[in-house]
């Protein structure tokens, strides 16, 4: 992308995997992030409390070919099914830009990270079911 | 009116406007107050900016676009909003602005955000909108209400819009249709019903952050400067804003002190 388009930071308010970190400290990580990492730093998006609801995940995609990517708190503020996760990181790449997460310090440039990524979304879900004996 | 509800008829009539409109507008119960704010957020800005003094606040905040660029505006409004709230006065003169009004529409055992914020819509800023939105969809409890105050005239798409409760009600049935087609479908959607609130500097809203509102591209030829913070009744239920973090108390009464501090006899223990 062009000169100071920057990253939309998106941050959560629910819970993500159980856990709620304060709107104003999921910012602190983010900003942290974008500065180790050289990145402007644009205004957080925040997704929508209702269980299951990703409109503003999608209003930040839709915003994403005036930016040059997007910063998310975590990971695990994704869809929680495969196909709706891959359908975010093909639209991301199919527009050459790039999907940070500063939690876990991952992003997404290539076809190649979404891989490991995916290892870790899929470990982290079967880790979380109950064990049936 | 009824039997039970032993309010004033002046609060009931207050409230009925709330509820139907989703928002009242009134005078500012302080007005020194008030100067008093708008004088320190300019003082804050014309530091930042190392400018002197305007003699006319109002044309000066208006007119903001000159001195401030869309790309340093961000930056700018943080600025303002850090030098705001570091002064201890700025929260309870906010307060006294409408404690009458918070009284009779939430309560008189209140707590208050710890930060206000400030938000500049210069015309013609596509940077700074906030699309439509309730508050509650991203973290505030639904016992929460907003003190808005204006620092210049808001009219036209200067003006912040709020969609009223009724037809609030009916996106709220079908609001999970646009997600896929995202926000700005849903703002198409509803514009037709939103009502965009006029207000002069000298006058407050209190507002119902439960509907969904925000603000399009200021197309008129003046800058728009307002304040935001919200209050709720203490012990309502918070969400996502927690008390601490978010809110702190500012009227904790007496009754609710003894409450707090009682400790029943004990050692009765066999």
């Amino acid at each position: 992308m062009s000169d100071a388009a920057g990253y939309r930071g998106y941050i959560a308010s629910r819970p993500i995997l159980g856990n709620r970190t304060a709107q104003h400290v999921q910012n602190l990580v983010i900003r942290d992030y974008a500065q180790r990492h050289g990145l402007l730093f644009k205004l957080s998006a925040t997704e929508y409390a209702m269980p299951g609801c990703y409109m503003m995940l999608q209003q930040v995609l839709q915003e994403l070919p005036l930016l040059d990517g997007v910063i998310a708190f975590s990971m695990f503020m994704l869809p929680p099914a495969r196909p709706a996760r891959r359908a975010v990181y093909d639209t991301v790449l199919s527009l050459g830009r790039t999907l940070h997460f500063a939690q876990e310090s991952f992003v997404v440039t290539c076809r190649q990270d979404i891989g490991r990524i995916e290892d870790i979304w899929m470990i982290q879900q079967a880790t979380s079911r109950p064990v049936e004996i | 009116m009824n039997d039970f509800d032993f309010r004033e008829a002046a609060e009931i009539e207050r409230g009925e406007q709330l509820l139907r409109d989703g928002y009242v507008i009134e005078p500012v119960e302080n007005r020194p107050a008030l100067d008093r704010l708008r004088d320190l957020m300019v003082t804050v800005a014309c530091g930042y900016l190392s400018t002197p003094l305007p003699s006319d606040p109002e044309l000066w905040l208006n007119r903001i676009g000159d001195l401030v660029s869309v790309e340093r505006l961000n930056a700018f409004r943080i600025a303002v909003i850090a030098g705001m709230n570091a002064e201890p006065w700025v929260r309870r003169a906010y307060f006294d602005l409408a404690r009458n009004a918070l009284s009779s529409l939430v309560g008189n055992e209140l707590a208050m955000q710890r930060r206000l914020n400030v938000s500049i819509q210069l015309p013609g800023d596509d940077s700074s909108l906030l699309p439509l939105h309730a508050d509650t969809w991203s973290g505030d409890s639904p016992f929460e209400m907003v003190l808005w105050v204006p620092f210049t005239r808001c009219f036209g798409t200067k003006a912040m819009f709020l969609l009223p409760p009724g037809p609030s009600d009916t996106f709220a049935t079908h609001m999970h249709t646009f997600k896929t087609a995202g926000v700005e479908a849903a703002y198409e959607a509803v514009k037709s019903d939103l009502a965009w609130i006029e207000i002069d500097y000298g006058r407050f809203m209190l507002f119902n952050q439960n509907l969904p509102h925000g603000n399009r591209i200021n197309r008129e030829n003046e800058t728009r400067w307002s304040t935001n913070c919200r209050f709720k009744g203490l012990f309502t239920p918070y969400a996502d804003k927690k008390l601490g973090e978010f809110f702190e108390p500012i009227t904790l009464r007496p009754a609710s002190r003894l409450g707090l501090d009682y400790v029943m006899p004990e050692g009765f223990d066999e």
